[in-house]
């Protein structure tokens, strides 16, 4: 079952494309001027959708056209890469961003290459929004290796050696679970979890593992390992959607790490048009909150210019507007102190686990 | 040192003061000691300087006549020495004529003249003589015809350097091949160092002079300029000096010189714009200078007036005593104000009245008794009076101490002056002093505002008195005297001089001057009006050549001309420099490195100043002084032409963008429309339309059928499109509604006149049997800006 929707979702990406193609044809044919329309992708340009509880894109648009030399050349690159992209659908095959950037100066056409990775990028998330089809639909891979998670969860992944059955604790080493780039790919089989942590830096994950809060605590670790990749994003919205499992997610105190909590939770600016599929609207902030520097004492680092800056830019983000934000980040303004996850150590190697953790998690009525 | 040259005697008057200084020395002594003024310091430019000369010279002589100027200009190596030969086709010259033009050194024959004249810029074609026969010892050679003659009439012409008299040595006829004209034939020690200042000078006067054929040989290149224009310029008229452009030297000589006995006469026939009302306000002015005014002040009542005459006149009879007190009393309390010689006049005039009724004498003693008597009363009044008019003109916050203070200190120092006749000075220093002695005294401040608006006050109150002003000779003959008659001159209101004296090359000549010797992808041109400055009228032409075959690298080219004449030395030193300097060129698509100094580029500024005296910073004449007025003039002629350029760049600019713009999108769009068709595996796409309308361009697109022709046209730019559309068909097309058709050795033009709206289109059609070719051609429109498939 899982194969088909693949193909279907894979013929629908083609199909996308072509109608796109198709548009651009017609355009000509009526001796128009070519143009696409795309979202304006800017924080002023996102709104809150009440109805799916994610931030989306508004309803500002900005136009491609080749009226502008620029506008032209950006639709020739359209134009090759939609031939590319429904070329790699129809041989079954997939390529990571930084292969098309590279795989561009293999053109003919010396405009429609790219000159740089951020521009290619840009255009695979245009093509994304336009055809209303997600990447990983068209075959196409991130660079960033897949994060991990580790917790009592059997899975079976469709893999090009054929159907895989893991249990992410049993079957797994201590780095735990890979996650797959497309984590759509995954069935997921059985599971004794209780809720699901995200937790931002290696160094903490690893503590974690190594007390065993994991089966303790009967908890998902996942890894975001700093801005969380679509695909673990991806998997924590499934995990929480499909297994009904309460999403907390736990990170540096700072402005930095504000930001992955509310791409988890809300949806990222870049990717807003994908909001519905990659956000966990519910996910919960569990720390390092600013209150709890002083509540207990945790070493700080002085804040920077620009930590100042990106608090005061979250002041005005519409995805931090609600009281909780509101009154931590003015309470770290106002203490202009910041601090790591790691910090928690100074009171020991076992408090994350034994104390800072349970305690948090059971005020939050997660246990 | 700037020369404003504006004294008479034009050209000759410095050099003739720098002569006077040297009178016991020879002139060529003289001209040795002063060549550097006279621009003969070294061979290189004493050649440049005889060539300017001779040329400017033959140029004005032709002129003169009415003639088309022809110039032929020679500089040949003549043995240790040069030969410098130029001809013109002008009237030529009578052997009694020869030694005013081409002999005495510093003969001015423009003496009193003030005109537009290239003569004005020189020295003198005679400097150049007496610099050849004193470098090469030989003298100048002149062949000269009139028309009509049958032959040439030789000359040759040495100058008596003891006596500064020009001799002929040789008179004999010759031939010539020139109908009319003269020849002028010098050698002198030269180089040809400067040599690209005289291509330059040469070069330049046909830029400016595009009605003059000149041809110019030299050793080793020989230019020829033909003529462009059959339209001589304006002929200018002589002006008489403006009373405001004079200076005290010149007033001097010409008083002397003067036949005129009284100064109103003199005014009127010596400067332009003087009529008879102005001469008598300047007259009045120099008279209030020259004499002073007398305070007028209120008189006292009739009544009391009458009583004090009747009282002051003894021995007359009671009759005459009562008639002359009523009438002396009657006059009086008709002027609000009197100044004594209005008393005294009123009182003469009462004496006459009373002797033509009565026959009783009142004789000058009496007169003066009575007029004593009157103002007498008169001055007790003063004080108050004054009081009154101080507290009227100065701030209200003055206290009534100052300004009675004020007022006694004055009055004392009036009832000091005879008659109260004082001069503006006079009446400064008294009001000056007695503020001094107030504040000092009073202890409070009266303050220089205060003290002129006094001063201001009472001479407003005072009357010009009707003493004969000085006749022209005592004038002539008295320093002070000229001194306070050019104050009145310069104080009155004159109307500006006329301008019609000057003769503009024209915006049109101009641009047509540099057209003709710069071949560039644009000119603009500018004829400024008229303005004077001092006492000159002027008007300054500026004309830009830009691009084309103009080198682009370093600064731009800088014409300078002066009545026509280029100016070719000190170009660093001349107005045109700093006004050039001090515009933003950036602002008009120059490139100006820094932003200041002069700009770089393909370009070639042209700046024209022409004046009845045009001054320079120097006797040599190469540099414009800085006179404000004929600065900003400048900067605007400039600016004025500049502009046009600017449009020009702009424009150029953005066709260049908009055929950028064309060949990267006309690169683009076919790629990607054959792309298209292949990924959607349909017919490969017509983008002509696409590329019109991206372009903003006008699309003309053709279509045949079987039984004809149909060309659309599609206006996709913002404004509406005038065309001219001409299809040349090689098949008879019969006869189009809205089109004219012309048939040609088998070709058929036919012409659409049609206006297509922005955004609209146009359907051109005619009826065609079988096949035929086509070859379209559209006007109206830049090519940057027109698709035609067709």
């Amino acid at each position: 079952m899982a194969i088909d929707t693949t193909n279907q979702s894979e013929e629908m990406a083609r199909e996308q494309l072509l109608d796109l193609a198709a548009e651009f044809y017609d355009q000509f044919a009526d001796g128009a001027v070519p143009s696409m329309q795309i979202p304006t992708r800017t924080k002023s340009n996102i709104e809150y959708d009440e109805d799916s509880e994610v931030w989306v894109y508004g309803d500002r648009h900005s136009t491609r056209s080749a009226k502008t030399v620029s506008g032209a050349k950006k639709l020739l690159k359209a134009t090759y890469v939609i031939d590319f992209l429904s070329t790699q659908l129809d041989e079954d095959r997939s390529s990571t961003l930084r292969e098309l950037y590279y795989l561009s100066e293999s053109w003919d056409h010396e405009i429609a290459q790219f000159s740089d990775q951020n521009e290619s990028n840009q255009l695979i998330e245009d093509l994304e929004i336009v055809s209303d089809v997600s990447r990983e639909d068209f075959h196409m891979r991130p660079e960033e290796s897949g994060a991990t998670l580790m917790g009592p969860l059997q899975l079976r992944e469709q893999t090009r050696r054929g159907e895989r059955d893991i249990h992410c604790q049993k079957d797994v080493g201590e780095g735990g679970y890979q996650i797959p780039n497309n984590p759509d790919t995954i069935e997921f089989l059985d599971n004794d979890a209780d809720f699901v942590l995200c937790v931002e830096t290696g160094g903490m994950r690893d503590r974690l593992v190594e007390n065993g809060f994991d089966t303790e605590y009967n908890t998902i670790i996942v890894h975001l390992k700093g801005q969380p990749a679509r695909a673990t994003r991806r998997i924590t919205r499934r995990l929480h959607d499909e297994l009904g499992l309460p999403v907390v997610v736990f990170t540096d105190g700072d402005p930095w790490s504000y930001r992955i909590f509310a791409s988890v939770a809300y949806g990222s600016i870049k990717s807003a048009h994908l909001s519905e599929y990659l956000a966990t609207p519910d996910a919960r902030y569990i720390g390092i909150q600013p209150t709890d520097i002083e509540e207990y004492d945790l070493p700080t680092d002085p804040l920077s210019d620009s930590d100042i800056n990106a608090l005061e830019n979250e002041l005005e983000d519409p995805r931090f507007q609600d009281d909780f934000w509101t009154t931590e980040i003015e309470h770290q303004l106002d203490i202009g102190k910041k601090a790591e996850q790691q910090a928690l150590a100074a009171r020991g190697l076992d408090f994350v686990t034994d104390e800072y953790l349970p305690t948090r998690l059971d005020e939050m009525g997660v246990i | 040192m700037t020369s404003y040259q504006s004294e008479l005697g034009g050209r000759s008057n410095v050099a003739e003061e720098l002569a006077e200084s040297q009178r016991s020395i020879s002139i060529a002594e003289f001209f040795e000691k002063n060549k550097h003024m006279l621009g003969f310091d070294s061979g290189a430019r004493g050649l440049v300087t005889a060539v300017k000369e001779a040329v400017d010279n033959a140029l004005d002589a032709t002129e003169e006549a009415g003639i088309l100027p022809d110039i032929y200009v020679s500089i040949t190596e003549a043995g240790d020495y040069y030969r410098l030969v130029v001809e013109d086709n002008g009237p030529g010259i009578t052997k009694e004529q020869l030694p005013k033009v081409f002999g005495k050194l510093l003969y001015g024959s423009r003496f009193h003249v003030r005109e537009q004249k290239r003569g004005q810029q020189g020295i003198g074609i005679s400097a150049a003589v007496l610099y050849a026969q004193l470098t090469s010892g030989k003298p100048a050679m002149i062949t000269s015809r009139t028309d009509g003659d049958s032959d040439a009439q030789y000359f040759e012409l040495i100058v008596d350097t003891d006596s500064n008299e020009p001799e002929i040595s040789v008179d004999t006829t010759t031939s010539w091949e020139r109908p009319h004209g003269t020849r002028i034939e010098l050698e002198m020690e030269a180089n040809m160092r400067a040599r690209q200042q005289l291509h330059d000078y040469i070069k330049h006067t046909a830029v400016v002079n595009p009605h003059a054929r000149i041809e110019f040989e030299e050793p080793r290149e020989r230019l020829k300029f033909e003529r462009v224009t059959d339209q001589l310029p304006a002929e200018t008229e002589e002006i008489r000096p403006h009373p405001h452009g004079i200076e005290l030297g010149s007033l001097i000589k010409l008083l002397d010189e003067s036949a005129s006995h009284s100064l109103s006469g003199f005014l009127q026939s010596e400067f332009t714009r003087v009529g008879q009302k102005t001469a008598e306000s300047i007259v009045t002015a120099f008279r209030d200078r020259h004499f002073g005014r007398e305070l007028a002040w209120k008189p006292a009542p009739a009544p009391v007036i009458e009583s004090t005459v009747s009282d002051v006149v003894n021995n007359k009879s009671p009759d005459a005593t009562a008639t002359f007190a009523q009438r002396v009393a009657g006059a009086v309390s008709e002027q609000p104000r009197l100044a004594h010689h209005e008393c005294r006049a009123i009182v003469a005039n009462a004496a006459e009245h009373v002797k033509s009724t009565t026959g009783a004498t009142f004789g000058s003693t009496v007169q003066g008794h009575t007029v004593e008597a009157i103002w007498e009363l008169i001055l007790d009044g003063v004080e108050s009076e004054l009081t009154e008019l101080i507290d009227e003109v100065t701030t209200a916050r003055k206290s009534d101490e100052t300004i009675d203070g004020m007022a006694r200190r004055l009055v004392t120092k009036l009832n000091g002056v005879d008659r109260h006749r004082l001069t503006h000075d006079g009446i400064e220093s008294f009001v000056e002093r007695a503020a001094t002695q107030t504040e000092q005294r009073d202890d409070v401040t009266f303050g220089e505002t205060a003290q002129q608006k006094v001063t201001e006050g009472v001479w407003s109150i005072s009357s010009s008195v009707p003493d004969d002003p000085p006749s022209v000779t005592a004038v002539s003959n008295d320093r002070d005297f000229a001194s306070e008659l050019l104050e009145a001159m310069r104080e009155t209101d004159i109307l500006a001089p006329p301008t019609d004296c000057l003769a503009p090359i024209t915006d049109e000549l101009v641009e047509e001057g540099l057209r003709k010797e710069f071949d560039a992808d644009f000119y603009a041109a500018t004829t400024r009006d008229a303005e004077v400055h001092g006492g000159d009228p002027f008007i300054v032409e500026a004309g830009i050549a830009y691009g084309g075959d103009i080198l682009s690298d370093g600064s731009i080219d800088v014409l300078r001309f002066a009545n026509r004449v280029p100016l070719v030395y000190q170009r660093g030193a001349c107005a045109t420099a700093d006004v050039i300097t001090s515009i933003n060129w950036r602002n008009y698509g120059l490139d100006q490195p820094g932003g200041s100094g002069t700009p770089n580029g393909p370009a070639v500024v042209l700046i024209h100043v022409a004046s009845t005296n045009v001054p320079f910073t120097s006797e040599s004449k190469d540099a414009i002084a800085n006179v404000p007025e004929i600065e900003h003039e400048i900067e605007l002629a400039i600016r004025d032409a500049a502009r046009d350029l600017k449009r020009y760049l702009k424009k150029r600019r953005s066709l260049q963008q908009r055929k950028r713009k064309r060949n990267v999108i006309a690169d683009i769009l076919p790629t990607m429309a054959e792309k298209l068709a292949n990924m959607t595996d349909q017919q490969s796409l017509m983008i002509e339309d696409s590329l019109a309308r991206i372009m903003s361009n006008v699309l003309v697109e053709r279509t045949t059928t079987d039984d004809g022709v149909a060309l659309t046209i599609t206006n996709h730019t913002d404004t509406s499109a005038e065309l001219s559309v001409t299809d040349i068909v090689s098949v008879d097309p019969g006869s189009p509604a809205d089109a004219t058709v012309v048939e040609m050795d088998g070709e058929w033009f036919v012409t659409w006149e049609p206006t297509v709206e922005s955004g609209a289109t146009a359907r051109l059609q005619y009826d065609l049997d079988g096949e035929a070719e086509f070859d379209i051609s559209i006007e109206g429109i830049e090519a940057e800006k027109l698709s035609v498939t067709a």
